[in-house]
């Protein structure tokens, strides 16, 4: 993995991962999802390693503050495959967020390793962590945390000028993602004029911007209604379609229910971690609905 | 790269208004800088000037008359030749006074090179023949104006009545009285009338030169000597002057004033770094989520790092080249001259200085953008989704001051100065610095405002000095006893005098007698009371390596005294290296009464001019009458450039307050909307706002004026002491000035940030209570239950 | 069945077979179809508990048909049901006891049930939002249907992340 963005290197990378295409109808959203078929299990020992796009051992985060340190994340091993989307659910204050931070490079673990495209990258300097972020993590908080001075087009493109692409090649990419968010004609607008729903699409343009391998999403739909919502999962489903590996943050069941996987932090810790099994053989339509609820 | 030219240009596109401030600041503190500079070097150094504005010429040679000079322009090194004009010695009568001169036969139409100034009334007319214009710096000290009538005698006796209608400056020659003869330009016809003789006349020739430097110039007037004044025993080259003499001449040794401008460069060179760090700081502040979320888009530290000292850099080049413009304006407007033609000007600086100080700026502005932008590129990426929650709470005393019923808005106002800490020092520090360098500037202007004041405070209580010339003395005494204007008179007598022991003279001064002193400003120990004691300046006692309390024993006037230094003097005079003691003490040692002069001490309010007319009235001009020489006469450019200098200080001030004013308020605007929906009126929450704006100001200014209070006399006095006045000439701020200060400040802080609080305030959208703070739950879904 | 068919009756009179499509009408999916014999026998009884009466209607080509109508004793009880709230749901009553009893018998952990539950739910979830996606849009009252066991199934998951954080 280079750590540094030559001008040489080709844009997009060439190492990220081949597009799968789409599966399902993708579009619209209407369709029915088909659970996918190789999601990979915990418990698939017989996998090789570098099948994992992330892989943790031993994760250790401790705050120290005012002489008191306190554990938000105390030992976790999880594994997320190429292409997989994984939701961490937790009561508040279980370090999920504090967990992604840390799998993201935005804070540095106290201790344990994160693998990360079968290289080790816990040990990794601030830069080091910056420039492994530009190509290969992309991050979409709740906040949308949009560049309050630069148009949308600006927030959109800047990965890709910083990840070496030429303003063309950027300007071109920003339009590919912002016609297919349906947000091309908010390009030259500024972030604080658009609605929630629109700010949290165009933060996810952003993340995708250079098609990162691995796309960190911290409650991504915590401040949006459900139709945005819907917007905004649609958009994440097709990302992953496309072999995005998605780590996402949620409170929200639905939102997580989308995963192949889920995991349960509870206290720092991994509770549980398993796969989403289609829904109960019974429920075949919706007057099976009433009886569910009995 | 891409990405950061990207964010640059987006941040300072959104950003227009502060980056506009800091580029005017850069740009003021640069304008500002160059005027003092320039004005500074103007008055240590008008020859530059003059030099340029009459056209001079680099050589000036003085032939025989007669002299066939048309191979000049042949030589080698030559560049032009200016027209010959015919040049005579002559003196000018005033009663007892004769003064050397050199009248210069010139037309009414100016010549091409070395063209006289005319400073005051007009050049020569065809139409006045026994018209005459006059240096300036002779005419002030002969005492000469514009419409006077001047005798002038040619060597043979010839007398000549001439109308002065015109004062003019020249780079031909330094000021009288360091450059003799003064100068008279009048028609030739004038001058064939003072001197009818042509072989006592010169003719003069100005050249200009190739290369002017000092070796050309030498080679240029060696050739010409060996031309002219060959083997033969006719020199025809009588005499030369070159410009490097001229500009010696009246470059001014005046150490104070070059102290000045050193101190000025320092104020300048700290506050401009203190604001541009301030803004920078303040903007990081402002921006930190912003970075912060660069920092997870990719961002590297030192990416941060350098696009934050780039973009500066730019914003300081530019102040910069803004500045070098503004003042460029300025200085070519007749705007900055002074009226009444005294050579005190501003010299254009050269090219390497202007270099000088634009890159110098621009090192400064990254200087003190270092800091700040290090510490941006420290900001945790996680800053951007954590909010750093609003710290503080009430404290005792605010929930005591509302339990009293103090206005809320007072005591939130005062709360929020405890509370948020950083803004609140970057506030009180950014208008500190400031307050200290304008409470310096203030203080170097009163003391120079007392020097001309009240000259008694610097040891010059005499206005006058009357030296008795063509009368007897007892006479001459009578006329200055009766003389109703004069308060008090100290016979005294001056001798240059070898240091004991030394390279080197001083001056050794007997003014009064031991029991009637002259009335020194003695600043430390105490005024002689002895024959055998003395005072003495800061500069002899250096020039000694001596203290109060050593006796010494110079040899003055032939005879060798024992004197005891009890005290030190505020002593203005040559440098401070001066011995003073009573006219009993020469007595005493044996020596000889010497020819004595008067130092006149005149009642208040009387002028020294009207003193000097009514004695010399009293005495039919047999009088002589010397006025004291100021020290602060030639500071008066430094109150211009401290005027410049605290307008500029006043302006970057203002900058760090609206700067941490907008920071307070973005900071602030989420809470407004609390506050407001907790029940304060829009009143109120502006109150809240203007009153927290007016605490930290008040506590800035006034930190910054103590600062500035201690540390400016100690300045001033490091100065007077290495000038040789002494330690002790600094004057204080009066309270009144500091309340004055103090007042004007505040009303200031408090007008900008009600300007800019009304702005934020009026913003009442309910858009502020939505703030990024993390709901516990989702939010339900039930809210929407139709499909789009 | 009975209150939807009175429902309907207070209307205007009907026989059988149009109360069954007006049913099939109104609530589209989110309502189990009835069958027809189904039908009947509640009008029956209906008609026996004095709420209906009715009579029959001669046609010309087919058999007579039976018309029923809300007697004013039907109404009574109608606008009985209507008035009448509705219990809240009841909380998962036996997953809850199974909680606390469970650990008891030294059977299972509770974080152990906890997580099984969850994933149950979590399938339910996944479920109910696929049927949302496939739901007719013009069928307001199927997604009303699911959106409301979508809340109930959140709900059901926060409760259990109380439980988790209560009992562990």
């Amino acid at each position: 993995m280079s750590r540094s963005a030559p001008k040489g290197l080709p844009w997009p990378p060439k190492d990220s991962p081949p597009a799968r295409g789409f599966r399902g109808d993708g579009e619209g959203g209407t369709g029915k999802r088909i659970p996918r078929p190789g999601g990979v299990r915990r418990g698939d020992r017989a996998r090789p390693p570098e099948a994992a796009l992330l892989r943790t051992s031993g994760l250790v985060k401790v705050y120290r503050a005012d002489g008191v340190s306190v554990e938000a994340v105390r030992g976790v091993d999880i594994e997320v495959a190429i292409g997989e989307f994984v939701a961490i659910m937790g009561p508040s204050g279980s370090g999920k967020s504090t967990l992604l931070h840390v799998l993201g490079g935005l804070e540095p673990a106290t201790s344990g390793e994160i693998w990360l495209r079968g290289q080790r990258v816990d040990g990794l300097s601030t830069a080091g962590w910056a420039i492994l972020r530009r190509r290969h993590v992309g991050f979409v908080f709740q906040f949308f945390n949009l560049l309050s001075n630069m148009t949308v087009a600006d927030n959109v493109e800047l990965p890709a000028l910083l990840a070496g692409a030429t303003a063309r090649q950027a300007r071109k990419r920003r339009e590919e993602l912002l016609a297919e968010l349906g947000l091309a004609d908010k390009a030259g607008a500024a972030p604080a004029r658009l609605s929630g729903g629109e700010q949290q699409r165009v933060a996810l343009a952003r993340a995708l911007a250079n098609e990162p391998s691995l796309l960190l999403a911290d409650e991504p739909t915590g401040n949006l209604d459900s139709s945005n919502t819907r917007d905004v999962l649609r958009l994440l489903r097709r990302a992953h379609d496309r072999g995005q590996a998605i780590l996402m943050v949620t409170h929200d069941a639905r939102v997580a229910s989308l995963a192949d996987r889920v995991i349960n932090l509870f206290d720092g810790m991994v509770a549980d971690d398993a796969a989403i099994v289609p829904g109960p053989r019974g429920v075949n339509g919706v007057r099976d609905v009433l009886e569910l609820r009995g | 790269m891409r990405g950061t030219l990207r964010w640059a240009r987006a941040d300072l596109r959104a950003r227009r208004g502060q980056a506009l401030l800091t580029v005017g600041v850069i740009a003021g503190v640069v304008a500002a800088l160059l005027i003092a500079t320039m004005l500074l070097q103007g008055a240590l150094n008008p020859w530059q000037q003059l030099f340029a504005r009459t056209r001079g010429a680099d050589v000036l040679i003085y032939f025989q008359n007669g002299t066939n000079t048309s191979e000049l322009s042949s030589l080698p090194g030559v560049q032009a030749v200016g027209r010959p004009y015919q040049a005579a010695s002559a003196t000018l009568e005033q009663g007892p006074v004769k003064s050397p001169v050199q009248l210069r036969a010139l037309t009414p139409v100016l010549p091409a090179m070395s063209a006289p100034l005319v400073v005051a009334g007009t050049w020569l007319r065809a139409s006045q023949r026994d018209g005459a214009v006059l240096e300036a710096s002779f005419a002030q000290a002969v005492h000469v104006g514009v419409g006077a009538r001047i005798l002038v005698d040619g060597i043979d006796g010839t007398t000549v009545w001439m109308q002065v209608i015109g004062i003019a400056d020249t780079a031909d020659q330094g000021f009288y009285p360091q450059w003799t003869p003064g100068l008279i330009w009048v028609q030739p016809g004038l001058l064939r009338q003072v001197e009818p003789n042509p072989s006592e006349t010169q003719e003069v020739v100005g050249l200009r030169l190739d290369d002017s430097s000092a070796v050309a110039t030498s080679q240029v007037v060696q050739t010409i000597w060996n031309l002219y004044n060959g083997p033969t025993e006719n020199s025809a080259v009588e005499r030369y002057s070159t410009w490097q003499q001229v500009q010696n001449s009246m470059a001014s040794n005046d150490r104070l004033l070059g102290l000045l401008l050193a101190l000025f460069g320092i104020i300048a060179l700290l506050a401009a770094p203190c604001a541009i760090a301030n803004v920078t700081a303040g903007r990081v502040l402002m921006q930190r989520q912003d970075i912060a979320m660069l920092k997870a888009l990719g961002f590297t530290p030192g990416q941060v790092v350098r696009m934050l000292l780039a973009e500066q850099t730019a914003l300081g080049a530019a102040g910069a080249a803004l500045g070098l413009v503004a003042a460029r304006i300025v200085t070519s407007s007749e705007f900055l001259r002074p009226p009444d033609g005294s050579p005190v000007g501003l010299a254009p600086l050269s090219g390497s200085w202007l270099a000088l100080i634009g890159v110098g700026t621009v090192l400064t502005v990254a200087l003190a953008t270092v800091i700040p932008a290090w510490w941006a590129g420290t900001v945790s990426p996680i800053a951007a989704v954590q909010p750093s929650p609003p710290r503080g709470h009430l404290s005792l005393i605010a929930r005591l001051g509302l339990l009293v019923h103090l206005p809320a808005a007072l005591v939130l106002g005062a709360r929020d100065c405890l509370t948020r800490r950083l803004p609140a020092l970057l506030t009180v520090f950014g208008l500190a610095i400031p307050m200290v360098m304008i409470t310096i500037a203030l203080t170097c202007w009163s003391t120079i405002d007392g020097f001309t004041r009240d000259p008694a405070r610097i040891g010059l209580a005499a206005a006058v000095t009357v030296s008795q010339g063509g009368l007897p003395s007892r006479q001459a005494l009578a006329l200055i006893g009766h003389d109703d204007q004069v308060l008090a008179y100290y016979p005294s007598a001056e001798f240059d005098t070898l240091l004991p022991g030394a390279n080197g003279t001083f001056v050794a001064r007997a003014m009064g007698y031991s029991w009637r002193p002259y009335p020194f400003q003695v600043v430390q120990g105490r005024m002689f009371h002895a024959a055998n004691e003395a005072v003495a300046g800061q500069g002899f006692l250096d020039l000694m390596h001596i203290g109060v309390g050593a006796w010494i024993s110079p040899t003055i006037d032939g005879v060798p005294v024992i004197l005891h230094i009890v005290g030190r003097t505020l002593e203005p005079d040559n440098n401070g290296d001066v011995l003073d003691f009573g006219l009993d003490a020469l007595r005493d040692a044996g020596s000889a009464p010497p020819q004595l002069m008067y130092s006149l001490v005149l009642k208040p309010g009387v002028s020294a001019a009207a003193a000097r007319t009514q004695l010399l009235r009293a005495s039919h001009d047999q009088l002589d009458v010397q006025l004291a020489a100021n020290p602060a006469s030639g500071l008066g450019v430094m109150q211009v450039v401290i005027a410049v200098s605290v307008i500029v200080l006043a302006v970057i001030a203002l900058a760090n307050l609206l700067t941490a004013t907008a920071v307070g308020l973005r900071d602030h605007r989420h809470e407004v909307g609390v506050l407001k929906a907790m029940g304060l009126t829009p009143r109120q929450v502006m109150a809240t706002l203007v009153v927290n704006a007016t605490i930290l100001t008040a506590i800035g200014v006034t930190s910054g004026i103590l600062a500035g209070l201690v540390i400016a006399p100690r300045l001033i006095n490091m100065q007077g002491q290495t000038s040789g006045i002494g330690s002790g000439i600094a004057a204080g701020l009066s309270a009144l000035t500091i309340a004055e200060i103090l007042a004007v400040a505040l009303a200031i802080a408090a007008a900008a940030s009600l300007f800019l609080a009304r702005h934020t305030t009026w913003m009442a959208d309910s858009a502020q209570l939505h703030s990024p703070t993390r709901p516990s739950r989702p939010r339900a879904h039930a809210s929407s239950l139709r499909n789009p | 069945m009975r209150q939807p068919l009175l429902a309907l009756l207070a209307k205007e009179p009907a026989h059988g077979y149009e109360l069954k499509l007006a049913l099939e009408q109104i609530f589209g999916q989110a309502y189990p179809s009835p069958n027809i014999g189904q039908v009947y026998v509640t009008l029956k009884r209906l008609e026996q508990d004095g709420l209906v009466c009715s009579q029959d209607v001669a046609q010309t080509t087919r058999p007579n048909k039976r018309v029923y109508e809300l007697t004013p004793a039907g109404r009574e009880a109608l606008r009985a049901w209507v008035d009448e709230p509705i219990d809240g749901p009841r909380i998962r009553d036996e997953f809850f006891i199974k909680l606390v009893l469970a650990p008891m018998a030294g059977l299972a952990d509770r974080m152990a049930l906890m997580n099984s539950q969850r994933r149950h739910y979590l399938s339910l979830m996944r479920r109910l939002t696929e049927l949302q996606a496939d739901a007719d849009s013009a069928d307001t009252a199927a997604r009303l249907l699911i959106e409301g066991a979508i809340l109930h199934l959140q709900a059901d998951l926060d409760w259990l992340e109380r439980c988790q954080e209560e009992l562990v």
